[in-house]
């Protein structure tokens, strides 16, 4: 037998178990199961039926922001500023709906006014990324940077204009039930999270501006040789990034009943990391929304079981640490057995 | 011998299962408190999570902990985490007064008593208790007494207030106690500038230069947080404005919060008086709260902690309440 034919031999064998686990699509739900599994013994609460709802509650805008962040990724992106995005929408939208003499306050319109509020600012932080990156040529972590610095900024100071106080509060009750919402027991955010996760699953997988985003991002000028509109392409993921963003804006506030300047100034790691974890790659091309999922879920579960468990500062950070490590240790080995194989 | 999949699967859930017993055996008959904080960035908290600590032990608690890193959502999720874990009591340093509703809402539901430690929340039907310092009446008390200091020195004197964040209650607070002093006493000092620091020591240097660049003659400062007495001493340095009480030049400086750098600057006589913050008696007071709501009483939604003015006077006398002193003392051997 010569070499290539043992080569195809060996192509041509069945893989071990752990070698198809190692490369299943499933791999991060199947650690997060693992991990939860082993958490039951050292924190039992985690398993009761009101933290599993808290996780799921606590998924729901991290998901939004990160599959957002998913389209800028596919196209070999970052979008550093959706922290920001969540800040500026929160204290505009809640100063147009707050009954602290809220610009809509008192028309009947005023959640309605408030979500268009949230919407907008969205898209425009968005349309101003996309045209930097595209109509400019500047990298978008420069870009992003710069509007997370300057948006950060100005959130605190359109707060300092509009109250006394750090944040904005008093909203209508039908707006912070979209936040703390329960219907049949489940988080009503979930209903917002399942439409948007669907239409960012049904784009990416279906429709033709999906099979550009992946194109551009494996190779733009092959993409745009092919008659890809790269620049439109872009575009267009970064106003997905800051419409997804502000509609995590919209579960925050409502969750907290607050518009506050500093709402989701943390949680960019969270956002890229989930993404990352569950397989996105920083480089482009590849991506799923399942395996957003994956990760917001992971790092959700982490989160939570550390919560429980009340451990001192230093102790929450090296175990965290170290548990995604391990992750994106089994990651790596799993590139290094598709690249092998 | 030989072991079977079923013996090994049998074998480890057993083990499992004994690993969990420690834990539901020492929870029985024993409170357990979650002391949820938002940063440990400065000595302040620092102290006071190790007084707790120490306190809850005093008790026989067991204490949980959480830092939310500034994150009120995260914070929010702590909250749930404690709730999901039946602690008997949430000490609760939230970053945004109303933000922090929610989760009160979450322990009133869950029946569990909340506490505040050194910042209120914002009204709400809500309910929960907050100690706090008694702010304004702790500063007040802090520049009379350098009001006191410069009358018998005789002169005119002109002042600068290092105002914190505003949208911080306790910052708020600590200017209108700073006022309450200085508008009665006009015919002495001027404040020439308010140099808003937003607690950023990095722009409490750069405003404290500018103000002394703008008015040399400043001979009277107070700053409403002692954290930035370091970057104070070095524009008073460099302005060549540092120099102890006695000494020509001296300019006349009251701190706030009573840390480490506050007790060393005090005992060495640069600075004059410190507003102090009394930890250990606050800490007290947010446990008996507990075992006040343990016991189905509903103490008032705002306790203060009237505190005290230490001098060079007093220091002897007053160090040990002093929770800087204490800081000082451990790292000074």
């Amino acid at each position: 037998m010569t070499s290539a034919d043992a080569t195809i031999a060996s192509k041509a064998r069945p893989l071990p178990a752990w070698k198809r686990l190692l490369l299943s699509e499933y791999l991060v739900l199947i650690l997060t199961v693992v991990y939860f599994a082993v958490m039951m013994f050292v924190v039992p609460e985690i398993a009761t039926a009101d933290t599993l709802l808290d996780v799921l509650s606590a998924m729901m805008p991290l998901l939004v922001v990160a599959i957002g962040q998913t389209f800028v990724l596919i196209v070999a992106g970052i979008d550093l500023s959706a922290p920001s995005i969540i800040a500026m929408a929160s204290v505009v939208g809640a100063s147009v709906m707050t009954g602290d003499a809220g610009y809509a306050n008192g028309s009947g319109l005023e959640v309605i006014a408030g979500i268009l509020a949230f919407l907008a600012v969205g898209s425009v932080i968005g349309l101003f990324n996309g045209t930097c990156v595209t109509r400019f040529n500047m990298p978008p972590f420069i870009v992003t940077l710069t509007t997370m610095m300057f948006f950060s900024g100005a959130a605190i100071w359109y707060t300092t204009v509009h109250t006394d106080a750090s944040s904005i509060g008093n909203l209508p009750r039908s707006f912070i039930e979209i936040g703390q919402g329960r219907v049949a027991g489940l988080p009503l955010s979930l209903a917002v999270v399942l439409v948007v996760a669907g239409a960012a699953h049904f784009i990416l997988s279906r429709t033709v501006y999906g099979r550009w985003l992946y194109a551009v991002g494996l190779n733009p000028k092959a993409a745009a040789v092919s008659g890809v509109p790269v620049r439109k392409v872009i575009f267009w993921a970064f106003v997905i990034s800051g419409v997804c963003a502000a509609i995590s804006s919209v579960l925050y506030t409502g969750r907290l009943e607050t518009g506050t300047p500093v709402l989701g100034q943390r949680i960019l790691l969270d956002v890229i990391g989930a993404a990352v974890i569950g397989g996105v790659s920083l480089f482009g091309g590849k991506g799923k929304i399942l395996w957003t999922i994956f990760g917001v879920l992971f790092l959700t579960v982490i989160d939570k079981s550390l919560q429980l468990m009340g451990l001192p500062i230093a102790s929450v950070f090296a175990i965290k640490g170290s548990i995604i490590l391990a992750a994106a240790i089994i990651d790596a080995q799993r590139h290094r057995l598709l690249v092998s194989r | 011998m030989k072991i079977t999949r079923r013996d090994f699967t049998v074998g480890a859930l057993l083990a499992a299962g004994t690993m969990g017993l420690p834990i539901m055996v020492k929870a029985e008959g024993t409170k357990t408190v979650a002391l949820l904080f938002d940063s440990l960035v400065s000595p302040f908290w620092v102290s006071g999570i190790e007084i707790m600590r120490a306190k809850a032990k005093e008790n026989g608690w067991e204490t949980l902990e959480n830092i939310s890193d500034f994150d009120d959502n995260k914070q929010f999720e702590q909250v749930k985490a404690m709730i999901g874990r039946k602690v008997d009591g949430i000490l609760i340093i939230q970053t945004d007064s109303k933000a922090v509703i929610p989760a009160i809402r979450a322990a009133n539901e869950a029946g569990i008593p909340m506490v505040h430690f050194n910042r209120p929340p914002a009204e709400s039907d809500a309910y929960s208790v907050a100690i706090q310092a008694d702010n304004r009446k702790i500063m007040a008390d802090t520049v009379q007494f350098l009001v006191d200091e410069a009358k018998k020195m005789g002169g005119k004197y002109k002042a600068c207030l290092l105002i914190g964040d505003l949208g911080d209650v306790n910052a708020i607070q600590r200017r209108d106690g700073f006022f309450d002093v200085v508008d009665k006493n006009t015919d002495i000092i001027e404040v020439v500038a308010r140099v808003s620091t937003e607690w950023n020591a990095d722009k409490a240097f750069a405003g404290l230069t500018n103000a002394l660049q703008a008015n040399p003659d400043i001979n009277f400062l107070v700053t409403s947080s002692d954290f930035m007495h370091p970057q104070i001493e070095q524009v008073l340095q460099t302005a060549n404005k540092w120099f102890k009480r006695g000494e020509e030049g001296h300019v006349l400086f009251a701190g706030f919060d009573g840390d480490e750098g506050a007790y060393a600057r005090l005992k060495d006589g640069y600075l004059d008086a410190c507003g102090v913050q009394n930890l250990f008696l606050e800490v007290d007071m947010a446990f008996q709260a507990f075992k006040d709501m343990w016991d189905g009483k509903k103490p008032e939604k705002l306790l203060l902690d009237p505190g005290f003015v230490i001098t060079q006077a007093n220091l002897a006398e007053k160090q040990d309440e002093m929770w800087g002193y204490t800081v000082w003392k451990k790292q000074n051997g």
